[in-house]
């Protein structure tokens, strides 16, 4: 019982160095609000963490996973310490917490909308409505502008009440 | 060199991403405007990082497969290999190229292979963004002004019949289908395919570039005894027929070789300059 209560303990240890970990290219934002880290596997030997990509392409996985390695490795003891990317399930915007929602929003970011199996089309060639909230004034009379932007995970917006452009975290939804 | 079925599968999976990818790329700083600079840039990315993931499963040197291959043994489509030309065709064959990638990516999610249905999960989640594009594009310019909607059906005729081949048949396609590895034959999404392709031109009255295909009557070219009519003899998309009011498939392609490593003449100059750093820097990492 000892042994796996010592266990236990090495693993919130491990959940607490992963919460310090940032997204490289959203800093308020930790790779657990993220909703990335899939699984956690401590033995005596190791710490296994398995993460999920949120966009395939994303060329900060490599940064974040040596992050992971860096901050995991400071708590991991004499275990060896590895980080893979699974591709089961499929990560999915909903996965982002509350708090990771709020870290976007401070960082001038609208949380990806959609809170069911919906997915919100997104091309900016017609100026749709877009239904995200501008993170500048609050006001819900925005239009898309494009679904791509600066990196995979951003569509690019406008809002028409305080006039600033601005870009949401775009929506990843199963359905 | 490949001659394992699984393989095949995901050599023609990962090179069609790979090099339709490369193309897409080579929209970046050139295309009509900022937003579609970043689109096509970011789509290509989006490419490229799904072709990744499926050599991951081919297993081996990821560099050494995208990039250390000879001309033969990339397994894309002729499709995905064609300049980019002018915007109606780029956006004309993404249209075709993405919403045929969809059909084939729903029959790939239910695939027996466990690793291809979840790197597949991944993927479709992604690439529905790249077909909302190419919808509004096709709606923008089907239903637009006459010079563009002209140059888009123009771009649809050259991109059809190399679209088709898409669905060429795999080598090795029998065992992969009876395995449930591909829950569905090529011909069978080919047919679906079609009939959503179909369905999507007669709506906005472009479903005569299944059977109007090739040099427009009536149009001149300039030969070295002066201009004469172009002749329109290549009036349909090869292996394409109507019957009962639907666009089937009765056999036979037009663009068809890759799925064996029969490229068009657009591939080895493409290859070049896509494989020029690894081959004149053996072993660089950037």
């Amino acid at each position: 019982m000892k042994h796996v209560d010592e266990l236990h303990a090495v693993e919130l240890q491990v959940w607490e160095a992963l919460a310090r970990v940032r997204d490289p290219e959203i800093p308020p934002i930790s790779i657990t609000d993220l909703g990335i880290v899939e699984r956690v596997s401590v033995t005596d030997s190791s710490v296994d963490v398995d993460l999920l990509p949120t966009f395939a392409g994303c060329p900060a996985l490599d940064v974040i996973r040596k992050d992971v390695l860096g901050s995991v490795g400071e708590v991991a003891g004499n275990r060896q310490a590895a980080v893979r990317f699974v591709y089961s399930p499929p990560w999915t915007s909903d996965r982002i917490t509350p708090a990771g929602r709020e870290a976007l929003r401070s960082y001038g970011l609208t949380p990806p909308s959609g809170s069911g199996p919906v997915f919100v089309p997104l091309a900016g060639l017609e100026r749709r409505e877009s239904g995200a909230t501008c993170p500048f004034c609050g006001s819900d009379d925005t239009v898309l502008e494009s679904a791509f932007g600066p990196t995979l995970c951003r569509s690019t917006h406008f809002c028409r009440a305080c006039r600033n452009p601005f870009e949401a975290f775009k929506p990843k939804l199963q359905g | 060199m490949h001659d394992d079925p699984r393989t095949n599968l995901l050599l023609s999976l990962a090179d069609d991403e790979l090099i339709l990818g490369h193309r897409h790329s080579e929209w970046t700083g050139w295309a009509p405007h900022i937003e579609e600079d970043l689109a096509f840039s970011s789509i290509a990315q989006d490419e490229m990082a799904h072709a990744r993931l499926l050599y991951e499963l081919v297993g081996g040197d990821l560099d050494t497969l995208a990039l250390g291959r000879k001309p033969e043994e990339y397994r894309n489509a002729v499709l995905c290999e064609r300049p980019n030309g002018d915007w109606g065709y780029s956006v004309a064959r993404q249209y075709l190229y993405d919403t045929a990638d969809a059909v084939r990516l729903d029959a790939l999610a239910r695939s027996s292979w466990k690793e291809v249905a979840d790197i597949v999960g991944v993927i479709r989640l992604e690439e529905k963004y790249h077909v909302d594009h190419a919808e509004a594009w096709f709606r923008r310019l089907a239903t637009g002004l006459m010079e563009a909607r002209q140059r888009f059906a123009d771009g649809l005729s050259r991109a059809l019949s190399d679209a088709v081949a898409l669905f060429e048949p795999l080598p090795g396609e029998d065992e992969l289908v009876k395995d449930g590895v591909l829950p569905e034959s090529n011909e069978d999404l080919l047919a679906r395919w079609l009939e959503q392709l179909g369905a999507a031109l007669e709506e906005v009255s472009l479903d005569y570039v299944f059977e109007h295909h090739g040099p427009r009557g009536g149009e001149m070219v300039p030969t070295s005894s002066g201009e004469i009519e172009a002749e329109s003899d290549e009036l349909e998309v090869p292996g394409i027929v109507r019957r009962d009011g639907r666009w089937v498939h009765e056999g036979g392609f037009g663009g068809a070789g890759g799925r064996h490593g029969r490229h068009s003449e657009d591939f080895e100059p493409l290859w070049e300059e896509m494989t020029k750093l690894y081959r004149d820097h053996p072993g660089a990492s950037w």
